[in-house]
């Protein structure tokens, strides 16, 4: 049976072939997005569901220090509402918040969402992408009014260039890193920008190897060659955008010279990638984390956002603006309305129009108030008393690890809700164990918009439940207490259609049925819409209709080497695991990587007298781990490169929580750090 | 375009394969890697000329003949050569055509064939078990320009000796290999196959 794959947001199809209640062999259909192509997380990393780390019963602890103890659905449910409700009424709904996962389905994200909003009054919802691609969000948002890839994947094969920006993508995004790697070999070219020589900078034609944190200089230095040399597309700017003028002064600063200082690339080259980029119709930028994950991430998405509207690369078949999405279902759960500023579909909790809409739809008045961030709910610990936590594990994810974990021993409530006991179930109040994506229905989109099913091949083990049935229980239980409407969904799909009905515009054309075959893009109004491919081809999405340029200024990272910390420390993921690495740890994948390797540059190593292979600590401000030195010429001289997978040595630990103001994503991808030999 | 295959006039659209327009057997073919040409199990007689159905497009007038006494003798014969040389009992799809082509393998005598080559257990994933491959070097494009781009695999050996390695027969996880299957995938015979299905 054809399901979707639970870890990154490629979104690949596949067909897991299941014998005696185990996955045996997985295979991929020739369909969209992967055509037949998957990678080592998707293939052979699907046992995470057999892990004997699965949460198998309900569980609860009466009191803090108290153990947790076994108990039926009904007891943890009735006193997780019972909770919440006495919460709500001594605190008021400021005092609660709802986490839905990315990792779960849209049908259960826009249930969790709703629980929060219509039944505890808060918008206090949000998700992990707040710590990956808010910056993104926040940066395309206000510039074009829409915050999603504007082109879709297949556009790959009809791109001439490609600008890849802090990504990794062979690791992180593997099937897309190969469709744009086969591409290139049929004779488009590629620019990277990124510190370290990853599989993109060895296929790259031109790679620029940035200091850490300094990608914003470089962009508007390529941005004032354009300008200055008249690269820039006249007649796209007159119609279809505002603010250039300004913009365009706001360059004045950033010459080649000064670039070539901050960022460490000659400047020849960065006129080199500016006038390829400027020059090549279909040119498409592609980005991630290394722009988004820093106290300028926003400001730096920005920067290419500007960069992209000035050369008139909006809105093009093989072009546009495509940051590429982490989790499975990270633009579902933003389109879903897991975000504390907007309702489903993006529409803002601060405009009257599109609150009353939901008013009514949902039939309950909605606070005008924005929600808190999830970096402010922990941080308002403990104002904020309950937190009901979908498939998160904020021990793992957030930074400066030591801090997260008092707050969490601060916070007077907390349900944790996931299918693996992490790092984080330690502190819960109640455990609600739920079902494995092998084990449910629903839908995940993929970072190109393509809404895809999900279909139960397994049945959850133990009394494991869908998120969706846990979330629409526990609702039944708080609406009874507060007398306050909520519809029973009979499973999935009846949510599905609630979903359609809330976002007629965006997913009224997309059911179940057409599901079957493929997967559809949003959005769609009508059955017979085959679902938008590229965005703002006419118009943006702004009021005007008009893209908005906004100057932005470098500033240097928030921690900068010094004698005590005299080494950069930059976070990312590796190949073989994801994230937290909750599901990878816990699969086949361990075995292929399994303890944390720090990347040290060779003149670095001999320096410090270590070692390839050796034993070392990392240590910042905040912390230290043990880590393997792996000494290799991929991360620049001067730079550690460590991967944040490992609760045993959370490189987490490590980082700061200095913030991006607009998106208060935490600066993951620069801290000071120095090497300690273990002995 | 028309055209006339099995005697009988055919419309094709231009740069069809002779393979969209006939039904016979394929082993090396494969759309994702375009591999094409290698195995010869899908011979055509097109103007009296063998030509391969899977790398020949189709033209204007071609007279193409896909089922001939002569075509099958031959198709039997490779067939009968790889089950001299290869275990083939994991690729249920070979064996159902060696019998419905009535082949007799044993009327060649013993053949020194891959038969007897030990699997080779390199890496968490899967197995490389080359006493079950034939050689259509499927794994090898997906690896390479078909997909991945990775060249974690590649042919070595000439004529029947010739059989698909790792680059100086490194063990994988000591080569580019990331490890995404894709080779396993494409494989027909189960010579690349999970370790889960072991
Ligand atoms: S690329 Fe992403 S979606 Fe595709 S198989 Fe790998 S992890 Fe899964
Ligand atoms: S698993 Fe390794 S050998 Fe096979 S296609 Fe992928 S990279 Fe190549
Ligand atoms: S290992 Fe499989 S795919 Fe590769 S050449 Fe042999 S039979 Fe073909
Ligand atoms: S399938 Fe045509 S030669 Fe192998």
């Amino acid at each position: 049976m054809r399901t979707t794959c639970p870890y990154c947001g490629v979104g690949c199809q596949l067909e897991p072939e299941v014998r005696a209640g185990r996955v045996v062999r997985v295979l991929a259909p020739d369909l969209p997005p992967n055509h037949g192509a998957l990678c080592v997380k998707g293939r052979f990393g699907l046992d995470f569901p057999f892990s004997g780390k699965r949460l198998l019963y309900p569980m609860l602890r009466e009191r803090k220090g108290a153990p947790l103890r076994r108990v039926s659905w009904e007891e943890a449910l009735d006193f997780a509402a019972h909770r919440l409700h006495e919460t709500l009424k001594a605190h008021g709904p400021e005092a609660l918040a709802v986490f839905p996962s990315a990792k779960t389905t849209n049908e259960e994200v826009y249930l969790a969402q709703k629980l929060a909003r219509v039944l505890l009054s808060t918008h206090n919802v949000d998700h992990c992408s707040r710590l990956c691609h808010s910056s993104s969000t926040a940066a395309l948002s206000r510039a074009l009014g829409g915050a999603s890839m504007t082109n879709p994947l297949e556009d790959i094969w009809k791109t001439d260039l490609f600008l890849v920006v802090g990504s990794n993508t062979t690791e992180t995004h593997p099937v897309i890193a190969a469709m744009i790697k086969k591409r290139v070999r049929q004779g488009a070219r590629m620019i990277v920008v990124d510190p370290r020589y990853t599989g993109m900078a060895e296929a790259a034609t031109l790679w620029l190897r940035v200091r850490p944190g300094t990608d914003l200089f470089l962009l508007n230095a390529m941005a004032r060659v354009v300008v200055e040399e008249g690269l820039w597309n006249r007649a796209y700017v007159e119609e279809r955008t505002e603010g250039f003028q300004a913009w365009a002064e706001s360059l004045a600063p950033y010459t080649l010279e000064r670039a070539e200082e901050v960022t460490g690339v000659p400047g020849e080259r960065i006129r080199e990638a500016a006038r390829l980029y400027a020059t090549t119709e279909r040119a498409g930028a592609y980005w991630a984390m290394g722009v988004t994950q820093h106290t300028k991430g926003t400001a730096t998405a920005q920067a290419l956002v500007n960069l992209a509207l000035a050369t008139g690369k909006v809105g093009r078949e093989g072009a546009g603006l495509n940051p590429l999405r982490g989790q499975n279902n990270v633009q579902g759960a933003g389109d879903m309305g897991a975000l504390p500023d907007v309702l489903p579909g993006y529409a803002k909790v601060a405009e009257e129009e599109a609150r009353r809409r939901f008013e009514a739809f949902w039939g309950v008045p909605l606070s005008p108030k924005p929600g808190l961030r999830m970096t402010e709910v922990f941080e308002a610990i403990p104002e904020v008393k309950a937190i009901y936590l979908i498939g998160e594990d904020p021990m793992t994810s957030e930074p400066f690890q030591d801090h997260t974990k008092a707050q969490l021993e601060a916070l007077p409530f907390l349900i944790v809700q996931d299918i693996l006991e992490n790092e984080t179930t330690p502190f819960a109040d109640v455990v609600f164990p739920a079902a494995s994506f092998l084990e449910k229905e629903g839908t995940f989109t993929n970072t190109d918009r393509r809404v895809q099913r999900v279909r139960r091949v397994l049945d959850p083990p133990g009394e494991a439940r869908p998120d969706w049935w846990i979330t629409r229980e526990l609702g039944r239980r708080l609406a009874a207490l507060s007398g306050r409407p909520w519809p029973l969904h009979e499973g999935p799909e009846a949510i599905w259609e609630e979903i359609r009905r809330a976002l007629p515009g965006m997913m009224g054309g997309i059911s179940y049925r057409r599901l079957e075959k493929e997967g559809v893009r949003w959005p769609c109004p009508s059955e017979d819409h085959p679902g938008e491919a590229v965005l703002f081809r006419e118009r943006f999405n702004t009021p005007s209709g008009r893209a908005r340029f906004f100057p932005v200024d470098y500033t240097p990272p928030a921690e900068t080497p010094d004698e005590a910390y005299p080494l950069t420390l930059s976070t990312g993921r590796v190949l073989f695991h994801w994230h937290g690495g909750t599901l990878s740890r816990n699969s086949r994948l361990e075995a292929a990587y399994p303890e944390l390797k720090v990347e040290v540059n060779p003149r670095d190593a001999a320096r410090l007298g270590i070692a390839d292979g050796e034993r070392v600590f990392v240590v910042s401000r905040r912390g230290r781990i043990q880590a393997r030195a792996w000494v290799t010429d991929r991360t620049p001289e001067g730079v550690v490169y460590a991967p944040f997978h490992f609760a045993e040595a959370p490189a987490n630990r490590l980082t700061q929580d200095a913030l991006d103001p607009i998106s208060r994503i935490p600066e993951y991808k620069v801290s000071a750090v120095r090497l300690e030999k273990l002995d | 375009m028309r055209l006339k295959v099995d005697g009988k006039e055919m419309e094709a659209r231009e740069g069809a394969l002779l393979l969209e327009l006939v039904q016979v057997p394929t082993l090396c073919h494969h759309p994702h890697t375009e591999t094409r040409g290698l195995c010869r199990l899908c011979l055509v007689e097109v103007d009296g000329r063998l030509s391969p159905a899977c790398a020949t497009e189709a033209r204007e007038g071609m007279e193409v003949w896909s089922d001939t006494p002569g075509l099958r003798a031959l198709r039997k014969t490779l067939l009968e050569w790889l089950l001299l040389t290869t275990d083939l009992s994991l690729a249920p799809e070979l064996q159902a055509l060696a019998l419905a082509l009535e082949a007799e393998p044993g009327r060649w005598g013993e053949v020194p064939g891959r038969k007897g080559r030990e699997a080779i257990e390199d890496n968490p994933f899967f197995l490389r078990d080359y006493a079950k491959c034939v050689n259509c070097r499927r794994c090898v494009d997906a690896c390479g320009d078909g997909i991945m781009g990775v060249y974690a695999l590649t042919l070595t050996g000439r004529g029947l000796l010739a059989h698909p390695t790792t680059p100086l027969d490194r063990p994988l996880p000591e080569t580019p290999c990331v490890f995404c299957g894709n080779c396993v995938q494409v494989c027909p015979t189960g010579a690349l196959r999970p370790l889960t299905e072991v």
